[in-house]
C-alpha cells in the first residue's frame, strides 16, 4: 500500500511540472495584461512604464527561470490585477466554491441514485426509459440557460429565492440545483449499470435460494454493492466541480475559484493563471489519490491487484 | 426501439442537410425594423417570421435550420478528431502496456487535471474565435475520456484467446490492433460516440456564453441562446426555441445512446 | 513674477459649491445603498494600484480628486482644489485647497499630501496609466503652505488640471500622507483612509466592497444613506434580476436590457454623452495602399453614408444614444462651438445611400470592393460589436463585400502596436470616452509618434498629416481662449474631412433603478460611472422618483 502512495505522489509531481509548463508558456502566447491595464489613448512611453512595474520585461526564458525558482519556495507569483499574491487569491476564493460541492454531489446523489435503482428493476420497460430521460434532463440544457431560467421564475416572478451571490442557506439553492442537474446523469447510469450487473451475481441468487423477501434482497445486498464504485464518480466530479464551475459562479456572482479563472484568462493575469491551475491539479490529484485509496481499502479486489 | 429519440434525431439531421431548401429566409440578413417579432402563434406575430425574429430582425425559423447545421458540423468534426485520437491512443496504449501505457496514461491524467473550459477559452484568445478554434478546443475536451474508456476495453481485450492465437501466428502489432482489436471496441466506440454529441452541443453553448464560440453572424444554437438570455422576459422565443432545441436533441441522442449501450454490452461501467 | 491671471471664476463656483453642497447639518442617515457593477477590476483600495475604470467605480466613493466635476455640465470644477491658477509663462501652476478637510482618522487634508499623493502615483511601483508622461511634464512639485501647492512643468500644459481630475484620470487621487508614512504600505492596503464622503469597511475580494457614510458634511454631498455596498455581478440578467427583487437598488446594464429593466417596471437611468463608438480605417496612408479603395476620402465618406445612423440608434441601442458630434467631440467639450457643429454632423453624418453609391461610382467602384472590417467591443460598452455587426450589414446592403471577425478586446489591443499589420489596409471598430479635453485624444489617435498614427507615421506623413501636428502644437500652447477655441475647430475639421475615424454615434451609460430602493437622481454628464454621485443619490421616501 505504502509503495503504491508513494508511487502515485511521483507521479502527481510529474504531471504537475508538466501541467506548470504547459500553463507558463499557453498563457503568455494569449497577449499582455498591459493592454487590458491601460486606457485606449495611453501613450508608448507609459505602456513602457507599465510593463517594468509590473516585471513583465525580460525574456521569456528569463521570466520562466523565475517562475520555477519562485514555485519551488511555494510562491507562485504576485496576481497582476489585483497585486496580491497569487496564492493567497486562489485560497480566500476557494472556501467558497468547496462550500457548494457538497450540496451539489448531494443532491445530485438523492436524485440520481433512486432513479438508477428504478431503472434497474424495471430494465427495458417505459419507466426505464423515463427514468433515463428524467437524469439526462440535467446534462441536456446548457447550464447557463438553466441558471438564469431558475433566477426568472423563483427569484424574479416568484420572489422565493434570491438572484444571486453567497449568503444565507437561500442563496445556495438555485446555484446547488444548476450544479447538481450536472450530475444526475452520471450517478444515475452508474448506479443503473452496477445494479444490473449485481442483480445477476452469484451471492445474490444465493440470497434469493434462501428465501430472502424480494425487497430485502435488493436494499440490502444489490444495493449495498452497487454503491460502492459511486466512490469513483466523486472523485471524478469533484474534480469536475472544482475545474469547471465557470458559468455557474458567472450566472449567480458567486465568489469562487471558477470565476477567478475566467477572469484570470480574460485579463491575461498570467501569475494568477498559473497559480490557480497548479493549485487546482494538487487539489484535484490529492482527492483522486484519497478516492483511491478509499476504495481499495472498500473492494479488497483493488487491493490486491 | 427509443422511437421517438430516433425521429427527433432525424428531424434534426434533415434540418442540417437540406438547410438551403428549408429555411425561408437568409440566417443572417438582417432588418432592424423587423426586430423581436413574436412567434405566430402570439399576438404581434405573423406567417412572415413563424417562429418570431431576433434582435436584429433576423428570421428565428431559419438562423434555427442553419443552425443545426452549424452544431452537427461541430459535433462530427470534433468527435472524429477527438474520438478518433482518443481511439488510437486507447488501442495503443491498452495493447502496449508498460512504458508507453504509463506514458499515455499520465498524458490523459494531465489532460483531466486541466480544466477544459479553460483550455477552450485560452485558444479562443490565442487563436481568434472560430470554427477551427472551436473544434479543435472541444476535441481537446474529448480525447482523454475515450482514450480512457478504450484502453480499458482493450486491457480487457488483450486477455483473450484470439489475440494469443493471432500473437502466436505471427501477426505484427499493428495487424492486430487493426483487424483484431479495432473491430472489438468499436462497440464501445460507437456508444461513447453516441453520448458525447449531447457534450459537445452543451459545450458550444457554454463557450458561446463565454464569448469563446463562433462568432456572430453565424447562427448557432448555443450563440442564440446566450443572446437572447436578456431577453427572457420580454422576448422569450430568441432564447427559449433553440434552448429546447438544444434539449431535445440532448436528449434524444443520449436515451438513444444509453439503450444502445444497453444493446451491446452493459457493463460498460464507465460511461 | 509678471501678471498673474487669476481664474477667479473658480472662486465664485468654488463658494456657490460649498454653499449649495452643505445640507442642513441635522441629516439622516439611514439604510443601505446596494448598486451592482459587472467588473471592480484590481478590487484593490490603493489608488495607485488600480485603473480608471475601478478609480471611478468604487474607490472614488472614498478618495476625493485633487480636481473635481461640474456636476451639471460635466466637465472639471472645484475637487480639494478650490481653484486654480497659471502663471503667464504657462509653466507653473498654483492649486489653491479648501479649508477644513479631513481625512476619515481626523488628520486634515493639506498640500504635502497633495504633494504626496502625486508623487506616489510617479514611484516605482505605481501603476498609474499616465505616470510616465506625469514624470515628463512635471518638473516639481512644492507645498509652499498648508492650503497652496505648486506644480513646476518641464513644458507648457494647458491642460494639467484635467489630467489630475476624475473626469479624466485617476492620478490626483489624495491619499493620506501621516497615515501612510505611520502604518506603512501594506497596513494602508487593508485598513485603507481618504477622505471622500464614504469610509472603507471592508472588501470581499470577488464579492463586494462595503462603505460606511461620513456623519459630518463633505463638499461633495453628505450621503443620505448609512452604507454603501457594491456588489460584483458578472452576469448582466442577473444584475437586472437583482434590481427587479431589490437586492440591488442600481444596476449598471447595456442597451439590450433596457426594455427588460422597463418592463420590469424599473426606472432607467441614461447618462449622455459617456462615450463614441466610431469606426477607423488603419494605415490608409501608407503607399503600398495607394490603390486600395480605403485609400481615398471620398470612399471612405461614401461608407459613412451608407450607415443608417438613426436606425442603428433606435433598434440596436433601444433609442437610447445620439446623433454624434465630430470625433471625440461632445456637448461639454471645452473650446468647442457646440452648437455650429452639431448642425454641421447633422448634416455629415446623415444617411444617404443615393449619394454613397454616386460616390463610390465616381471613385471607380460601381460594384463595390472587399473591405476587412474587425469588430470589437471595449470594456465596458460591449454593444460596440453589435453596433460593429449592424454597420457592416449596411455597408453590405450598399454593395461592399464585408469580411466581418469578432475580436475580443484582449486580442484586439495588441495588434494596434508597432506595424500594425493585421489593421493596415482594413477598418475597425472603436471607441472615445467622454472627457472634455479634446486635444489630448486627438494626439492619440492622430500623431505621428502616437500608437495609433491613422494619419501618418515619421516616414510617410503627408500635408493634411503635417497640417494636423501644426495645428496641435499650437493648439498646445496656446493660452488665449478664443484663439484656443479657434484652432480646436481647425483641428476638428481638418480630422472630419479625411473622414479617417468616423462617429457612428453618442453612446450613453445605462443604469437599472429599483424605484423603491433609491430616489431620484443625476448623474453626471459624460460620466458613465457613478462613483462621484453615490453621496447625491436621495432615499427613496426623499425624492421619490417622477412619473
Amino acid at each position: 500500500m505504502k509503495r503504491y502512495i508513494v508511487y502515485r505522489l511521483l507521479q502527481g509531481v510529474v504531471l504537475l511540472c508538466l501541467v506548470a509548463t504547459i500553463v507558463f508558456f499557453l498563457g503568455r502566447l494569449t497577449g499582455n495584461p498591459v493592454d487590458l491595464m491601460l486606457p485606449e489613448d495611453a501613450t508608448p512611453a507609459d505602456r513602457m512604464a507599465m510593463i517594468k512595474a509590473l516585471g513583465l520585461d525580460g525574456s521569456l526564458f528569463q521570466q520562466f527561470t523565475i517562475f520555477v525558482g519562485n514555485a519551488l519556495h511555494g510562491d507562485l507569483g504576485t496576481s497582476i490585477r489585483m497585486r496580491q499574491p497569487a496564492v493567497e487569491a486562489f485560497f480566500s476564493r476557494l472556501p467558497n466554491t468547496l462550500a457548494i460541492i457538497p450540496w451539489a454531489l448531494l443532491l445530485a446523489m438523492c436524485v440520481g441514485i433512486p432513479l438508477g435503482v428504478i431503472a434497474a428493476l424495471n430494465r427495458g420497460n417505459m419507466i426505464d426509459r423515463a427514468a433515463g430521460t428524467v437524469a439526462v434532463l440535467g446534462i441536456a440544457m446548457p447550464s447557463f440557460w438553466l441558471g438564469i431560467l431558475l433566477i426568472y421564475v423563483f427569484s424574479v416572478e416568484l420572489g422565493w429565492l434570491p438572484s444571486g451571490r453567497m449568503g444565507g442557506p437561500e442563496h445556495y439553492v438555485l446555484p446547488v440545483i444548476t450544479l447538481g442537474a450536472f450530475l444526475v446523469a452520471g450517478f444515475m447510469r452508474l448506479v443503473r449499470s452496477s445494479m444490473l450487473e449485481v442483480m445477476e451475481s452469484e451471492f445474490v441468487k444465493l440470497a434469493r435460494i434462501k428465501g430472502l423477501s424480494e425487497s430485502v434482497v435488493i436494499w440490502k445486498h444489490c444495493l449495498r454493492n452497487a454503491l460502492v464504485p459511486v466512490l469513483t464518480l466523486w472523485g471524478v466530479f469533484v474534480g469536475n466541480l472544482i475545474t469547471g464551475a465557470i458559468v455557474t459562479e458567472t450566472v449567480f456572482a458567486w465568489p469562487g475559484i471558477g470565476r477567478l479563472t475566467y477572469e484570470a484568462v480574460i485579463f491575461r493575469d498570467f501569475p494568477l493563471l498559473q497559480a490557480v491551475i497548479i493549485l487546482k491539479a494538487i487539489l484535484i490529484l490529492s482527492i483522486n489519490l484519497v478516492v483511491d485509496i478509499l476504495y481499495a481499502y472498500v473492494d479488497p479486489r483493488i487491493r490486491l491487484a | 426501439m427509443p422511437w421517438i429519440p430516433i425521429c427527433i434525431i432525424a428531424i434534426m439531421v434533415s434540418m442540417a442537410l437540406f438547410a438551403p431548401l428549408l429555411a425561408p429566409y437568409s440566417p443572417i440578413d438582417q432588418t432592424l425594423r423587423d426586430k423581436l417579432i413574436p412567434p405566430f402563434w402570439v399576438d404581434g406575430g405573423g406567417i412572415d417570421h413563424v417562429l418570431g425574429t431576433d434582435a436584429f430582425g433576423r428570421d428565428m425559423l431559419s438562423r434555427l435550420i442553419y443552425g443545426a447545421r452549424v452544431s452537427l458540423i461541430v459535433a462530427a468534426l470534433a468527435l472524429t478528431a477527438g474520438g478518433g485520437v482518443g481511439l488510437l491512443i486507447g488501442i495503443v496504449s491498452g495493447y502496449f502496456g508498460g512504458a508507453v501505457d504509463n506514458a499515455l496514461m499520465r498524458l490523459v491524467d494531465a489532460a483531466f487535471t486541466f480544466p477544459a473550459i479553460l483550455f477552450a477559452l485560452l485558444l479562443a484568445v490565442t487563436m481568434g474565435q472560430g470554427l477551427g478554434t472551436l473544434v479543435l478546443a472541444i476535441s481537446l475536451l474529448l480525447w482523454a475520456s475515450f482514450a480512457r474508456v478504450i484502453r480499458g476495453e482493450v486491457l480487457s481485450l488483450k486477455q483473450r484467446d484470439f489475440v494469443a492465437l493471432a500473437k502466436v501466428r505471427g501477426c505484427s502489432s499493428a495487424r492486430i490492433m487493426l483487424t483484431h482489436i479495432l473491430p472489438n471496441v468499436l462497440n464501445t466506440f460507437m456508444v461513447l460516440v453516441t453520448l458525447n454529441i449531447g457534450v459537445v452541443i452543451i459545450a458550444e453553448a457554454s463557450l458561446s456564453f463565454l464569448g469563446a464560440g463562433i462568432p456572430p453572424p453565424t447562427p448557432t444554437w448555443g450563440l442564440m441562446v446566450s443572446d437572447g438570455r436578456g431577453r427572457i422576459a420580454e422576448a422569450w422565443w430568441v432564447s427559449l426555441i433553440p434552448g429546447i432545441a438544444i434539449t431535445l436533441l440532448v436528449l434524444s441522442v443520449n436515451v438513444f445512446g444509453d439503450w444502445l449501450r444497453d444493446r451491446l454490452d452493459p457493463r460498460l461501467r464507465q460511461l | 513674477m509678471g501678471q498673474r491671471r487669476v481664474y477667479k471664476i473658480w472662486a465664485v463656483a468654488a463658494a456657490l459649491a460649498v454653499l449649495l453642497w452643505q445640507p442642513a447639518a441635522a441629516q439622516t442617515q439611514k439604510g443601505t445603498l446596494v448598486f451592482a457593477v459587472e467588473s471592480l477590476s484590481a478590487q484593490t483600495l490603493d489608488p495607485i494600484l488600480e485603473g480608471r475604470p475601478g478609480n471611478a467605480i468604487y474607490q472614488a466613493a472614498m478618495y476625493d480628486s485633487l480636481v473635481g466635476f461640474d456636476v451639471d455640465k460635466g466637465g472639471i470644477g472645484p475637487g480639494v482644489a478650490e481653484w486654480w491658477e497659471l502663471s503667464d509663462d504657462g509653466l507653473l501652476w498654483t492649486f489653491h485647497l479648501r479649508k477644513g478637510l479631513k481625512f476619515h482618522n481626523g488628520d486634515p487634508v493639506t498640500a504635502h499630501d497633495a504633494k504626496f499623493s502625486l508623487e506616489r502615483q510617479m514611484s516605482e511601483p505605481s501603476l498609474a496609466s499616465a505616470k510616465a508622461t506625469l514624470r515628463r511634464i512635471v518638473k516639481s512639485i512644492e507645498a509652499v503652505d498648508d492650503l497652496t501647492l505648486r506644480i513646476e512643468m518641464a513644458s507648457p500644459q494647458i491642460g494639467l488640471p484635467s489630467s489630475l481630475s476624475r473626469a479624466v484620470a485617476t492620478e490626483g487621487a489624495i491619499m493620506p500622507k501621516a497615515y501612510i508614512e505611520k502604518v506603512g504600505e501594506e497596513e494602508f492596503r487593508k485598513k485603507p483612509i481618504g477622505s471622500g464622503p464614504w469610509k472603507f469597511v471592508r472588501s470581499v475580494p470577488g464579492d463586494r466592497i462595503e462603505f460606511e457614510a461620513v456623519d459630518y458634511p463633505h463638499f461633495r454631498g453628505t450621503p443620505h444613506f448609512k452604507e454603501l455596498h457594491i456588489l460584483l455581478v458578472p452576469e448582466e440578467s442577473t444584475r437586472v434580476s437583482m434590481v427587479r427583487t431589490g437586492e440591488a437598488a442600481i444596476a449598471s446594464i447595456g442597451p439590450e436590457s433596457l426594455q427588460s429593466a422597463a418592463r420590469g417596471g424599473l426606472q432607467v437611468l441614461s447618462v449622455p454623452g459617456t462615450m463614441q463608438a466610431v469606426f477607423q480605417f488603419w494605415g490608409a496612408y501608407r503607399p503600398e495602399f495607394k490603390d486600395s479603395p480605403i485609400a481615398k476620402p471620398r470612399v471612405r465618406q461614401a461608407l459613412s453614408l451608407a450607415i443608417d445612423r438613426k436606425q442603428i440608434i433606435e433598434h440596436v441601442m433601444n433609442g437610447k444614444a445620439s446623433m454624434p458630434y465630430p470625433f471625440a467631440a461632445f456637448g461639454y467639450t471645452e473650446y468647442f462651438n457646440a452648437p455650429k457643429w452639431k448642425k454641421w454632423s447633422e448634416e455629415a453624418y446623415r444617411y444617404d445611400p443615393a449619394a454613397a453609391k454616386q460616390m463610390l461610382a465616381e471613385a471607380g467602384y460601381p460594384n463595390g470592393f472587399e473591405l476587412n472590417f474587425l469588430n470589437t467591443a471595449l470594456p465596458g460598452t460591449q454593444f460596440m460589436t453589435d453596433v460593429g455587426t449592424a454597420v457592416a450589414d449596411m455597408w453590405n446592403k450598399a454593395g461592399i463585400k464585408v469580411n466581418i471577425k469578432n475580436y475580443e478586446w484582449g486580442s484586439f489591443a495588441p495588434l494596434s502596436r508597432g506595424d500594425q499589420p493585421q489593421l493596415a489596409g482594413n477598418a475597425s471598430m472603436y471607441r472615445t470616452v467622454g472627457r472634455p479635453d479634446m486635444p489630448w485624444r486627438y494626439d492619440g489617435g492622430f500623431a505621428v509618434t502616437s500608437e495609433h498614427h491613422l494619419l501618418g507615421d515619421k516616414v510617410n506623413c503627408d500635408a493634411t498629416c503635417q497640417e494636423f501636428g501644426k495645428i496641435y502644437n499650437d493648439l498646445l500652447a496656446e493660452r488665449d481662449p478664443a484663439k484656443r477655441t479657434e484652432l480646436t475647430d481647425r483641428m476638428v475639421e481638418l480630422v472630419a474631412n479625411t473622414w479617417i475615424a468616423v462617429p457612428i454615434l453618442e453612446g450613453m451609460g445605462y443604469y437599472a433603478v429599483n424605484a423603491g430602493k433609491a430616489g431620484q437622481f443625476a448623474a453626471i454628464p459624460g460620466r458613465h460611472e457613478l462613483g462621484d454621485v453615490f453621496e447625491r443619490i436621495p432615499r427613496p421616501d426623499e425624492k421619490p422618483w417622477k412619473k
